[in-house]
């Protein structure tokens, strides 16, 4: 054993960040001698979660954290999800969805957009959608777990993720943990005690006057930062002028019908709305920029635009995009919200998390705290946060609206670097380059960049090995395949039922 | 359809490297307007000495549809399952560095990090024990693991011994096949628009003129187009790297050839043996400002281990990288773009890594420098990643027999690798960023057979049972040996390769 081995992680905050963090923490590591894992939080305290979306990658933090697939939807009335639907975004009556998974076949070692772009310099119509799978089956509301026994199907590429309700994972979750021994202490902190030399946290005075002293402290506290900033004073960067949206309105409503296993997103005035499918709801939200409409207007856009009655009031949350460059300071690490905030446009929040747990455990520290993996520990953040925040902020750039000041901005802003150079390079001949396993693929950059309406002017010049009429047949060809095969695939809400996730009445209209 | 199209390809020289870009290329431009051409001159030698590779290679050749088997008959191949380093951390020391993993990992834990642990309770064996490779190779032993192979095959990766005059010989047959054109001569003139500098033809010695839309600088060390027409400029990385020669002879064998390489350092510089079927290639790597010639050659002499075949040749280099590898309408691959000793063997690799950046950034005749600059970023980096790994065996080195060792040891190391060291010394902690080129097993074989021992190790490892943990290393290094065990020696497994070429008529 490790002689300087951290012995006592306390988690402070428990939304989704930090039952997170403690079922993961236990599963991992909680088996080491001695080692404890205590999470404080306050009922008294609210946290953010709204129904939530996310990406595949879920999968395998759930996986990590041994739950069962079918119980865990069954426990947070989840549904599942094979991709996002921009609405209006890159006009009024546009739409295109950005799915998880592939778009047709590579063929001749050649992506399969330079072949598509290809058969549409040929004349081929074809929408990009008409090459996925996962969009086609969305579409007809149907879907299906991968089939990786099929592996020359399109079947076995199918790449899902889920929407759920986000506090009643976080309580999932705290069900895991507890039971693999991470103790909960409820309370408010009122006192962050540090060392006197060397700034290190700790412990965290409760209002009941107990002390919950720790060698690693993970803050969870949501946008308050309470250790990682105002405590240890961690600065906070400011992108709201690539993301200028500052608020949100949210409200769930009455189900209507069988849901697509889409999450929507419906561009607005002066932001875009989410909508969130649950098994027994829609989550609904209006993401605006306050310098271009007011709560009151949001609020009454948000209200005229949802697929059912509302069920109670519409909330207000406010937040600024942005990061903190030193997430990991002496012995404090911020995951979730106090360690950066970026619009849920891509269902990024739960990802954040997953992955900043999946970094800390690759860097695990001992109670020397090693300065250069904290620095390794935050570049990395760093970079994730900025790959998104470039992904994000392509959604709002690359637009034909001019019909609002909002998208004036947005339509007109100077774009970061890194995005700049994306467009560039895509703009030529089509190229699309994953840096340094960014989070977003090719196919996610190339779903967002042709749905909203960038046209490269060329295409890889090794398309043209396959001569001009095969690269037609074989479009159509894999056109057919999909066709074809998306139909076999069950409704949704049948497959959740079948699965035993669902019961047919939870699927059933709310009256 | 555009009519930007490249229509001509020019490759000036026909060493490994222009061969190997000439079948890449004419393979991959297979559709029906470009034409590739190839220049070379009988009058210039080329540099192929036996050359040693890494597995990359097999998906080079795998790309261009070669049958194997046919592969090892005509370049007198061998296997190749990893390097012997001999005298690198001291004298007397030996190491083994495999392609493929040490073990495997369990719950997450990376394998080395659980050896590291395990070596605080008891005395272990050398972490070669846990390779499967590196079993095999060291038994003499090999068998090529099979698509659908199993642990513990599985893990067995390999690469080649080659005589890369052959390997050259026989792309050549390839690329004609496929329609690439030679042609006998030599360049005596390059001709260049007038404003932007492209290079618009070669001219030959007996005026014929060879005109293209995009050039390929095969050339060697000189850089004909990139460097002597282009004038691009070269970053010397020899503070890091002060080899600038290389003596070299082949001998003859004097048992069965090893499926490996050995690397062995002495007090002035290090050297090679590469065992293909027939014979042995042999080098001897040094610094002219700490080791003279004439010491040089009777060191390489001495250590030959069978009976010399003619006369050593001697070789120079500065070892750093073009500074742009493409540049204008000329992309250098090979010596041209740069040079890194071949400790690692991965001189063939840099052509393929070179030629596959190309096809991903094939240019139209806009030459966008978007393109091409990300093509450079792209080859800097590999450069740059192969330069730290070969420079870590140098500085990780315990010897201070020599004025050239105290020199290596003492020296400052880029920052990258500076990094990469004091994370490895705390807790044993290697990560692989960027698709580098050597994976954290490769870094992890070499830190710890130069005796680069981490204070830690990684806390997460507390998390297994040490017993049951001790139990599975146990067994993995049981299952490896006796695997090896089972397999054919390398020499009868070759014999058996050349002895049914056509890998397709088995297969029907």
């Amino acid at each position: 054993m490790i002689e300087n081995r951290v012995r006592r992680i306390v988690i402070v905050g428990g939304g989704t960040a930090g039952w997170m963090t403690a079922a993961a923490l236990v599963r991992v590591i909680g088996e080491i001698e001695g080692l404890t894992i205590t999470l404080v939080e306050s009922d008294a305290i609210g946290t953010v979660g709204v129904g939530e979306a996310t990406i595949p990658q879920i999968q395998l933090f759930n996986a990590l954290v041994g739950l069962d697939e079918n119980d865990f939807v069954r426990a947070t009335n989840a549904t599942y999800k094979l991709g996002i639907e921009f609405r209006d975004w890159t006009r009024h009556g546009h739409r295109y969805v950005h799915p998880f998974g592939f778009y047709g076949l590579d063929m001749k070692g050649i992506e399969f957009h330079h072949h598509w772009l290809k058969g549409k310099a040929l004349g081929d119509p074809h929408s990009l959608d008409d090459y996925s799978l996962g969009i086609v089956a969305a579409r007809q509301k149907r879907f299906a777990r991968p089939r990786p026994d099929l592996p020359n199907s399109p079947l076995s590429k199918i790449s899902y993720a889920f929407q759920f309700d986000a506090s009643l994972y976080g309580r999932y979750l705290r069900s895991l943990a507890e039971a693999g021994g991470a103790r909960r202490i409820e309370g408010r902190i009122v006192d962050v005690v540090q060392h006197g030399d060397t700034g290190f946290v700790e412990a965290v005075a409760l209002e009941s006057g107990a002390r919950v002293e720790g060698d690693l402290f993970i803050d969870c506290s949501g946008f308050r930062a309470l250790l990682i900033g105002e405590t240890m004073g961690s600065a906070f960067e400011d992108w709201s002028r690539w993301l200028p949206c500052d608020r949100a309105m949210a409200v769930a409503c009455e189900s209507a019908g069988d849901p697509e296993p889409l999450t929507r997103s419906t561009a607005r005035p002066a932001g875009w709305q989410w909508r969130i499918p649950l098994q027994h709801r829609i989550g609904n939200g209006y993401v605006y920029s306050s310098a271009h409409v007011s709560d009151e207007e949001a609020a009454a856009t948000l209200l005229a635009s949802l697929d059912g009655a509302p069920l109670g009031d519409p909330r207000p949350l406010r937040f600024k995009a942005g990061h903190r460059p030193r997430a990991w300071v002496k012995n404090v690490i911020a995951l979730g919200l106090s360690a950066g905030f970026l619009e849920p446009l891509e269902s990024t929040s739960i990802h954040l998390v997953q992955s900043g747990i999946a970094r800390m455990m690759s860097l695990f520290p001992t109670r020397a705290f090693d300065e250069l993996e904290i620095a390794r520990f935050n570049e990395q953040t760093e970079r994730e946060y900025v790959d998104i925040r470039d992904f994000l902020v392509l959604h709002y750039k690359a637009t034909e609206r001019d019909d609002t000041p909002f998208w004036n901005y947005c339509r007109t802003l100077d774009p970061p670097a890194g995005l700049a150079y994306k467009l560039d390079m895509f703009r030529r001949n089509g190229r699309i380059f994953r840096e340094h396993n960014e989070i977003f693929t090719e196919t996610s950059w190339l779903s967002v960049m042709i749905g909203q309406g960038i046209e490269p002017q060329g295409y890889h010049p090794a398309a043209d090995l396959l001569p001009d009429a095969d690269t037609l047949t074989r479009l159509a060809h894999i056109r057919e395949v999909i066709d074809h095969v998306a139909p076999t695939l069950p409704l949704q809400r049948d497959f959740l039922v079948q699965q035993g996730s669902a019961s047919g009445e939870q699927l059933r209209r709310a009256s | 359809m555009d009519d930007h199209r490249i229509r001509d390809i020019v490759i000036v020289g026909g060493g490994t490297a222009g061969w190997m870009a000439a079948a890449a290329l004419s393979r991959f431009t297979n559709n029906g307007y470009t034409r590739v051409t190839l220049v070379e001159s009988d009058a210039i030698g080329t540099i192929g000495v036996g050359e040693a590779t890494i597995p990359p290679i097999v998906t080079f050749n795998t790309m261009l549809g070669i049958n194997e088997n046919d592969f090892l008959a005509a370049t007198q191949a061998s296997f190749k399952l990893g390097i012997e380093f001999v005298g690198w951390g001291q004298v007397g020391e030996r190491y083994f560095h495999p392609f493929g993993a040490h073990g495997h990992e369990l719950h997450g834990v990376a394998f080395h990090q659980l050896y590291l642990r395990e070596r605080q309770r008891r005395a272990m064996p050398d972490i070669s024990s846990y390779a499967m490779s590196a079993v095999a190779a060291q038994r003499g032993r090999f068998v090529r693991p099979s698509r659908e192979a199993k642990p513990p095959l599985s893990s067995i990766f390999y690469a080649f011994h080659f005589d890369a005059g052959l390997y050259a010989r026989f792309l050549r047959s390839y690329a004609e096949r496929n329609g690439a054109k030679r042609i006998e001569g030599k360049v005596v003139n390059v001709l260049q628009h007038g404003e932007n500098g492209f290079v618009e033809a070669v001219t030959l010695d007996d005026g014929r003129k060879i005109a293209g839309d995009l050039f390929i600088d095969c050339s060697g060390f000189r850089g004909l187009l990139v460097e002597q027409a282009l004038g691009t400029g070269y970053e010397d990385w020899s503070r890091w790297l002060p080899a600038d020669r290389a003596v070299t002879v082949q001998c003859e064998l004097s048992g069965p050839p090893d499926p490996f390489t050995r690397a062995t350092a002495h007090p002035g510089g290090w050297q090679w043996r590469i065992p293909l079927q027939q014979r042995m290639g042999n080098g001897f790597v040094y610094s002219t400002a700490f080791t003279k010639d004439e010491e040089a050659r009777e060191t390489l002499v001495a250590n030959l281990e069978g009976a010399m075949r003619g006369e050593p040749r001697a070789l120079s280099f500065t070892t750093g990288r073009r500074k742009k590898a493409w540049n204008a309408n000329v992309v250098s691959l090979g010596l041209s773009s740069g040079f890194v000793e071949p400790l690692e063997s991965t001189s063939i690799h840099m052509v393929q890594a070179g030629i596959a950046q190309l096809i991903a950034m094939f240019p139209d005749r806009r030459f966008d420098p978007l393109e091409r600059e990300r093509y450079n970023e792209v080859i800097q980096g590999i450069y740059e990643d192969v330069r730290d790994f070969i420079i870590l065996h140098y500085h990780a080195t315990q010897r201070g027999d020599s004025a050239f060792w105290k020199y290596c040891r003492a020296m400052t190391v880029p920052d990258s690798l500076a990094t990469k060291l004091a994370l490895w010394r705390s807790k044993g902690r290697s990560f692989r960023d960027n698709a580098e080129l050597f994976a954290t097993s490769s870094w992890v074989a070499v830190m710890l057979g130069q005796n680069i021992w981490p204070e830690g190790y990684d806390p997460i490892a507390d998390s297994l049972d040490p017993d049951k943990v001790a139990l599975e290393l146990e067994r993995v290094r049981r299952r490896y040996a006796e695997a090896a065990e089972a397999m054919p020696r390398h020499v009868e497994f070759i014999a058996r390769c050349l002895d049914n070429p056509p890998m397709t008529a088995a297969a029907s």
